[in-house]
């Protein structure tokens, strides 16, 4: 196959033509039914062959590494018109194989530069409504692992993670991360992280704007889920969110608050190690707090033998220097803490 | 096209467990039936999530790999879903269990040339498939090739499968356009030369390799190297001292097994996939059109010649077997349940010869001669240059002809290649280190206490008189090409 596509004096721009042709045959070719079907099938294996040619020009194959001229004319070609859209509707057309050489293949554009600029992300900027599409396709366990892959490869561009960010799709992952379809659920789970952790920036001010239903329902749906990959998942998470420097207005109102410090306070006492030792990253902030409320220090104070002595025993598998120096600054913060009068 | 796929349900109380019929550091599989379904005979793997050691991404990529590959000789997973802290995954049941087992408990001195390659063929759809997908499955050998009743052959695990379209590393943001990956993975005696030692990385050939060590590994009952140590066996390999194509000859040839005769497109075949140069290698698609597969028989042969056999006397015993040593045990039921990750070294079965990492040179000698045979007798005593490092003799020990010529045609071919390698290999010391740090830091994790930095350092010194002895080796193929 990879002969023939030599063997074709095509350039990459009729590849992408060609492709976009048969796509817009594909998407009609419903509507007509009295179509014969080997046509039918010689044309969606033509598209198939087009998708895989596509694919080896942006990747290379095991004979040749890609070249940049030739990935520059594919992408720009691509997007000069709505081909991606056109791909991305077609896709429940297609086989699984091609499916699969889709996603790759929009995954790959997301990150090809034309004249040093990312044309996928104008591209996406000016048509955002397709990542109502993907979110869409999600939801169909046939499709989900594909439109999920293209989903993450586009929130990529900070433009497109904005979009998502102040849609009402955000919301859908903390019913998607607990979907029964371990694969699925891992999917948007990543997706998630992803959206919560790539773009400083716009992390952070989205957690300010939405701080309250969002820890709301962070705490209730995930961290206090009853499903322990969920909780697992989802304290890891939080570490990284809180701990990040851009974060550290949301974090500071975080660790003040009385009803976080007692789901952290619950997840500490849980009987997997992992979700032990993740959530000490996040409790330690709350220790570490110079500015502590009053409620806080209280519930601290009358727990303090028992949180010692917890904390006395919480040891990672692997030996690791940075674990103990916080738990050590933690238990001298917790040790010196004397009762305060609510204010 | 793949939804014709069942739709198993995703919930525990659908599935009726049987018997474990395996068990590893963290995960357990289990014969179980799929009640809504008939009671459809599954297997099911447990992952415990809390114990495993691998991070959500990978096991995403493994099941998201099983879901997502479709060939007929590729185990799939029907469904996956967490059940409590497991993550359990739901495949078909094979119920022959794997080459491994079949080789070991019928064919200790292992399978007939004919059955070989209708196995092998099977195995090689897969990898071609999954070559032409992109991944790389990094951890074939027997153990990983299943067999079910009727026949059907299926690659398994995806434990440390990768593909080479997805970056690994999601924070640097590289796309792997380069077709290469650089972590190590696999189990030692498989591993390619390439894998365990390379600055540039390696790609689909290194699945090649651990191809033909499997064919190897069927052919004689047990993989070439696997009387050595598995650290040791990736000394040998990444030195280049032991020529496996070799191998496969002189066992044939000489010793006990003399009575094996192998035809020479089997062992032309073997010889391909084991070139130490992976560019020499032929791809999966390229190999699937060697002459020894070309009159291959259908898998009713095996069926007849291997399966039934053991279905009317062997079948329960595995089963049996399985189950009793699956507790106490892990054995032999090493490749029905492949632990996380590490796991897939698996240096159980060298638990006796680990602790000698090094051994000395009259017990490594000894232990050569049954196999190494005349080649050991024949080395003159002044001819060794580190009188501890037998396998250094080994390669340097090849005085009789038809080892000189060969060695003198290996020199001769390119000495500047040869000098340019030596110095990688010296440059590749440090790469080296941090990598076997990495294995022994896998060994102490499952075995008793070790000291570490000792046998590091051990570890380290032996490297740099194994690089001495090659540079001496070097300086008299240079004399002597000199000379001659």
């Amino acid at each position: 196959m990879k002969g023939l596509f030599k063997s074709k004096p095509r350039t990459p721009a009729d590849i992408v033509r060609q492709t976009r042709d048969l796509l817009l045959y594909a998407d009609r070719s419903k509507s007509l039914p009295d179509l014969r079907e080997s046509k039918r099938e010689e044309k969606m294996a033509e598209l198939s062959r087009n998708i895989r040619d596509m694919k080896s020009i942006l990747y290379g194959n095991s004979e040749a590494e890609p070249v940049a001229e030739a990935c520059a004319q594919l992408t720009q070609e691509f997007f000069r018109e709505d081909t991606l859209r056109l791909l991305i509707t077609c896709l429940p057309k297609l086989n699984l194989e091609t499916r699969k050489d889709a996603t790759q293949l929009v995954a790959n554009l997301q990150r090809q530069q034309v004249n040093s600029r990312l044309i996928a992300s104008d591209y996406l900027e000016a048509n955002l409504d397709l990542m109502n599409v993907l979110m869409e396709g999600f939801e169909n366990m046939d499709l989900a692992l594909h439109y999920g892959a293209m989903f993450r490869e586009c929130i990529r561009h900070q433009i497109v993670a904005k979009y998502v960010l102040e849609s009402e799709h955000v919301k859908k992952y903390f019913d998607f991360i607990q979907l029964p379809n371990f694969d699925i659920a891992a999917d948007a789970a990543a997706t998630f992280k992803e959206l919560l952790t790539r773009h400083k920036s716009t992390v952070a001010e989205f957690l300010t704007k939405n701080e309250d239903w969002f820890f709301t329902d962070y705490n209730s749906k995930l961290l206090e889920s009853s499903n322990y990959i969920t909780r697992r998942q989802a304290i890891k998470l939080l570490g990284d969110i809180l701990l990040d420097r851009s974060n550290s207005a949301v974090m500071t109102r975080y660790v003040s608050s009385r009803d976080n410090l007692r789901i952290l306070m619950n997840l500490l006492r849980e009987a997997s190690k992992s979700i032990q030792i993740e959530a000490f990253h996040v409790f330690k902030l709350f220790a570490a707090n110079q500015n502590k409320p009053a409620d806080i220090i209280n519930i601290l104070v009358a727990n303090k033998s028992k949180l010692l002595r917890l904390l006395a025993d919480l040891k990672p598998d692997k030996e690791d220097e940075r674990f103990e120096a916080d738990k050590s600054q933690v238990l001298r913060e917790i040790a010196a803490l004397e009762p305060r009068d609510l204010a | 096209m793949a939804r014709n796929k069942l739709e198993f349900p995703l919930d525990a109380e659908a599935y009726e467990i049987i018997c474990k019929i395996g068990v590893g550091v963290s995960a357990s599989v289990y014969k179980a039936v799929c009640l809504p379904m008939n009671s459809t005979v599954v297997a099911i793997k447990a992952i415990d999530l809390d114990q495993s050691r691998a991070d959500f991404d990978s096991l995403r990529r493994e099941t998201k790999t099983m879901s997502l590959l479709s060939h007929p000789n590729i185990l799939n997973a029907y469904c996956s879903f967490t059940v409590d802290r497991c993550l359990w995954v739901v495949m078909p049941f094979m119920s022959c269990g794997s080459l491994h087992s079949i080789v070991s408990s019928s064919f200790p001195e292992g399978l007939p040339e004919n059955c070989i390659s209708v196995f092998l063929k099977e195995t090689l759809n897969a990898i071609s498939y999954l070559h032409d997908q992109g991944h790389l499955h990094r951890d074939i050998k027997a153990g990983n090739i299943l067999v079910d009743s009727d026949g059907s052959v299926k690659l398994a695990d995806f434990g440390v499968s990768a593909s080479i379209y997805e970056p690994v590393t999601t924070s640097s943001g590289t796309t792997s356009s380069s077709l290469r990956l650089t972590d190590i993975a696999g189990t030692p005696y498989w591993m390619a030369p390439e894998v365990v030692h390379s600055h540039t990385g390696y790609g689909f050939k290194a699945d090649i390799w651990s191809f033909g060590i499997t064919a190897l590994e069927l052919a004689h009952g047990r993989p070439p190297l696997s009387h050595l140590p598995p650290l040791k066996s990736l000394l040998m390999k990444i030195t280049k001292r032991f020529h496996f194509s070799d191998y496969e000859i002189s066992t044939s040839a000489c010793g006990k097994k003399s009575n094996k005769k192998f035809s020479k497109a089997f062992r032309e075949m073997v010889g391909l996939c084991l070139e130490q140069d992976p560019t020499k290698r032929p791809s999966a698609e390229k190999l699937l059109k060697h002459p020894f597969f070309r009159n291959c028989k259908g898998v009713d042969f095996v069926v007849k010649n291997v399966l039934q056999c053991l279905s009317n006397t062997e079948q329960m015993f595995i089963e049996s077997h399985i189950l009793i040593k699956g507790v106490d045990d892990e054995e032999d039921d090493e490749e029905i349940v492949k632990n996380r990750r590490i796991s897939g070294w698996n240096f159980r079965e060298d638990d006796l010869q680990l602790s000698p990492v090094f051994p000395t040179a009259e017990s490594d000698t000894s232990e050569f001669s049954p196999r190494g045979g005349d080649r050991i007798q024949d080395k003159p005593e002044g001819d060794n240059v580190v009188p501890t490092g037998s396998e250094v003799g080994l390669g340097l020990s090849n005085r009789n002809e038809d080892a000189k010529e060969q060695e003198g045609e290996v020199m001769g071919f390119d000495r500047d290649l040869v000098l340019e390698k030596l110095k990688l290999l010296k440059k590749s010391l440090e790469h080296q280190r941090a990598r076997v740090l990495v294995i022994i830091e896998a060994l102490s994790g499952e075995k008793e206490e070790r000291n570490r930095e000792e046998e590091l350092l051990e570890m380290v010194e032996k490297l740099k008189i194994e690089l001495e002895a090659e540079k001496m080796k070097t300086l008299r193929a240079e004399k002597e090409s000199v000379l001659g």
